[in-house]
């Protein structure tokens, strides 16, 4: 600011901060990943207003009632596309995606919520479509890991379900999927 | 000037432990149910919601947001949060109360310190240019403070076990303490430093835990909760980041924010202060001007139990825990953030 | 119980890309004695600080008010650290409000901010982790349902970028000036989160905002016209539950519906003069314009089409040129409703609508599921 007719070049100072953080799963989300594994996506539904949330979360978010073991309900590994983009990946450091991929919700048979950020296979990019019904591509069993889930809610399943793919089926009706647009 | 007439009028928090194996969320979910249950009140009544905590504890950008969900946040609710203590979050609630359109809040503050590492993370809650690079850590500050209130004749590592004695002796009546029991202060001073001249028992617990404070104005206040614990005075005050270009044996903004609170010094039957090293008590008592027999900690304190970012709310649910259940008439609550007593939180309550 | 409350100082940074000139605090310091300077006051009439920022991972920084103390004269004052993701802006000005309006402080110091460019956003945005999809990503389903649901033809998002841009040619402050912006470059900048393109998007910017706030007595007396707050709220909803609409959230619907009743608005869309609204990509211009009820549903894009949402047009838009053309993320909400300030005063320069009595300022946060908005008058209720 002293001498503005004089521009010198700023010296930068690098400052890399690596924290680390190491949290037990809780006990849901223990027996959600060990049914990944077993093939089989389970939720809790909510004893009050009956909503169903994948993964359970322990609690009802609209009725703020706690939900246990004994609300565990099992979903479809079938569902329908609610919403999509096709993202082009903005580099950052740690950022893994270099091609342009689909970010789509599914909306499993029985479940109240999406699930979001899903590959889609086996369709042409502009042939995705809302309402395109669609089923898991599971990674073959010994693969499947527990990696990428978090307490705080990140990558549900993607160290099981490597994408998902159009059943045939024709599209769902528009009623089916509008109330979960995300 | 403020109005007198905003009240504790409900308030629950979890046990503080070692380790959840909770969600954040989940910890809140039932302590908000059992505040608002508490205070008799419909969450759908709720005027202003606001909370505290933050991003870097719980390990994620917008880590707050999920704690949206223990608020019912649907239909939409009028709410705010704060990345601080949840004393401030009750803060800026008291705030919105003056407006008089609303009568009651609810405030929250939540935090699992178990997932990371205090020293490495709190580190980075230092000024990134000048002392962040150097790495030092929150607990090397608090000996820094220990070391210059021996310097200066204000304290010894004696008092220092003491005040560690008397925080886990009290502890031993609070159902939601971490660390509680009989120590014998020459046991104490046997330990070995950590942070000379500081032990480890001088050092806080590192907590998981969540509390929640419903709050009332005036006649509601008086309709919801039989001794509503009214607060008379609530101000918070920051001083200078830079550790070397404060006093470290003295807490001016604490004596600051409590006289903007309207605290004459007169008799006070308990008193939380939010201590999180043992020096600190010595350091908050000569701020305030307390008596040596003074009622401070009965919960132990935040050496007995320290959910960051909780701490400050739980100490002033402690006082008008006490107030509404009629053992105390008058309290002063103390919330801190920042390190060695950056920023100060007085809060004076009262019953009728 | 309570007073109402002015801005009588507004002041801004120079956004950019970089402002590799100044530090953190610098930069702060920067719009915090511009603000000063228009409310001709000092450090010492400031009674308490609020600060809001988005995010601490976008810097890399814990509780950065902490440090920032020292810069902002706070010591011995107390000083408030907002947090509501992207509305954090609007929410810290709003916390300003209160504490003038329940006569706990004369004057207040509001002040956001964001450096995105001493640390890294899309990592933060992506929680650490690969395959991070960008604030883009996470919007534009929604805008695709927007789109599906009305009809809306293509160019209408193309028109908004354009419109902004323009706009922002004539606010020396704004981040982007592209003067040989057109429909046709838009339409064939980038796609980068289908149906969102390129120069559709906001960029990333260095830069604070900060407003001086009193009470009305005050204010009236101040040498200086100022904008009277004639109402606030924020509203809050869940980010994703079954039977939302993110299109046209609820939270958004009550807020605005909250500050009109405070304001005694009944036809927001004649009653306003100018709305300075949080629009990050294109499309949120017809979507707001629809989600706070200033258009019928699917008239939103219309007005957009028809140019009332052009300076000058019937119902102008971001005249400051917006998000779309500056995003200091955490200032960006404050942003708004420092430019509707200005815009009551007369003092937009360049970009000021004529004879402004009445604007509207938004911002909008998380999964466009926080909302802050306020009513700003050019004279006391």
């Amino acid at each position: 600011m002293s001498d503005t007719t004089t521009p010198k070049e700023n010296l930068v100072m690098n400052h890399l901060v690596s924290l680390s953080y190491s949290e037990e799963l809780t006990p849901i989300l223990e027996r959600y990943v060990d049914a990944l594994i077993d093939g089989r996506i389970v939720g809790h539904k909510c004893p009050q207003c009956g909503r169903v949330y994948v993964p359970g979360k322990g609690y009802c978010p609209i009725c703020v009632v706690e939900t246990t073991d004994k609300d565990e309900f099992e979903v479809s590994d079938r569902g329908t596309v609610t919403g999509f983009t096709i993202i082009t990946p903005v580099a950052y450091y740690g950022q893994t995606e270099t091609e342009p991929f689909v970010y789509a919700s599914v909306l499993l048979d029985g479940s109240s919520g999406n699930l979001g950020g899903q590959d889609i296979i086996g369709v042409a990019h502009d042939q995705l479509h809302s309402g395109m019904r669609v089923r898991a591509v599971w990674k073959p069993p010994n693969e499947r890991t527990a990696e990428g889930v978090s307490n705080r809610g990140w990558g549900s399943v993607a160290s099981v379900i490597d994408a998902f793919e159009w059943t045939g089926e024709p599209d769902a009706d528009r009623s089916v999927y509008e109330e979960h647009i995300f | 000037m403020a109005a007198t007439d905003i009240a504790v009028v409900g308030f629950a928090q979890t046990p503080s432990v070692r380790k959840a194996r909770e969600s954040e969320v989940q910890l809140l979910v039932p302590i908000v149910t059992e505040a608002l249950a508490r205070a008799g009140l419909d969450r759908r009544e709720v005027g202003f919601t606001c909370a505290g905590s933050c991003d870097y504890l719980t390990g994620g950008p917008f880590a707050f947001v999920s704690n949206l969900e223990a608020a019912g946040a649907w239909p939409p609710i009028s709410e705010s949060h704060v990345e601080m203590d949840g004393a401030w979050a009750l803060y800026e609630a008291w705030v919105r109360l003056q407006h008089g359109d609303i009568d009651t809040a609810l405030v929250f503050g939540s935090g699992k310190s178990s997932p990371s590492k205090p020293e490495e993370m709190w580190a980075q809650q230092l000024d990134p240019y000048y002392l962040a690079p150097l790495g030092v850590d929150p607990a090397s500050l608090a000996g820094i403070q220990a070391r210059a209130l021996i310097d200066a004749g204000k304290a010894t590592e004696r008092d220092f076990a003491e005040v560690v004695a008397r925080n886990r002796a009290n502890a031993k009546d609070n159902p939601n303490a971490q660390v509680s029991g009989d120590y014998s202060v020459d046991k104490l001073l046997q330990a070995p430093y950590v942070r000379a001249p500081l032990r480890a028992h001088d050092f806080p617990p590192i907590s998981d835990g969540a509390v929640a404070v419903v709050l009332a104005r005036g006649d509601r206040a008086r309709e919801l909760c039989d001794r509503p614990a009214w607060i008379r005075g609530l101000d918070h005050r920051i001083e200078v980041h830079q550790p070397g270009m404060r006093d470290l044996t003295a807490s001016t903004s604490t004596t600051l924010a409590a006289r903007k609170a309207g605290y004459d010094g007169g008799p006070l039957d308990v008193i939380e202060l939010s201590s999180t090293f043992s020096p600190q008590e010595i350091i908050l008592r000569e701020a305030l001007g307390l008596d040596a027999d003074a009622n401070v900690n009965p919960s132990g304190g935040a050496l007995a139990g320290n959910p960051v970012m909780a701490t400050g709310l739980v100490r002033i649910a402690e006082v008008a825990q006490r107030i509404v259940e009629g053992s105390a008439g008058r309290g002063l609550a103390h919330a801190t953030g920042g390190q060695v007593l950056q920023h100060n939180l007085v809060c004076l309550m009262e019953g009728d | 119980m309570t007073e109402q409350a002015a801005v009588i100082g507004v002041g801004q940074t120079h956004h950019k890309k970089k402002r590799a000139d100044v530090s953190i605090p610098g930069l702060l310091r920067e719009a915090a004695l511009r603000a000063l300077d228009d409310a001709e006051c000092t450090w010492a009439d400031i009674d308490a600080v609020v600060i809001g920022k988005a995010p601490d991972a976008f810097e890399g920084i814990v509780q950065p008010e902490l440090f920032l103390a020292d810069a902002l004269g706070g010591a011995g004052k107390p000083m408030l650290r907002v947090h509501t993701a992207g509305s954090v802006g609007g929410s810290t000005f709003i916390v300003g409000s209160h504490l003038i309006e329940s006569q706990i402080h004369d004057r207040v110091l509001a002040i956001a901010w964001e450096k995105q460019s001493e640390g890294n956003a899309q990592w933060g945005l992506a929680g650490g982790r690969g395959r991070g999809i960008g604030a883009g990503g996470a919007f534009a389903p929604w805008i695709r349902a927007y789109i599906e649901k009305t009809g809306a033809p293509e160019y209408i998002g193309w028109q908004v970028a354009v419109k902004d841009r323009l706009n922002a040619l004539k606010n020396p402050y704004a981040h982007l000036h592209l003067p040989d912006i057109t429909i046709e470059t838009v339409k064939e900048s980038a796609m980068l989160w289908d149906p969102l393109r390129f120069l559709e998007s906001c960029p990333s910017s260095d830069g604070a905002c900060a407003v001086v706030l009193t009470n009305a007595a005050t204010a009236k007396k101040a040498s200086k016209p100022a904008a009277y707050i004639a109402a606030t709220a924020v509203k809050s909803e869940l980010g994703q539950f079954p039977g939302r609409d993110p299109v046209r959230p609820q939270a958004g619907v009550e807020c605005a519906h909250d500050v009109y009743r405070q304001a005694g608005i009944g036809v927001p869309r004649q009653e306003i003069d100018v709305a300075e609204i949080y629009v990050p990509f294109s499309w949120y211009e017809p979507m707001w314009l629809e989600g706070h009820d200033i258009a019928g549903p699917g008239e939103g894009w219309k007005m957009v089409e028809g140019g009332d949402t052009e300076l000058t047009g019937s119902f102008p838009v971001n005249a400051s040129g917006g998000v779309l053309s500056s995003n200091p993320i955490g200032a960006s909400g404050m942003l708004r409703f420092a430019e509707a300030a200005l815009q009551v005063r007369g003092q937009a320069g360049e970009h000021q609508v004529d004879g402004v009595r009445t604007a509207l300022a938004q911002a909008y946060g998380g999964a466009a599921q926080y909302f802050a908005m306020g009513i700003l008058r050019n004279e006391p209720a």
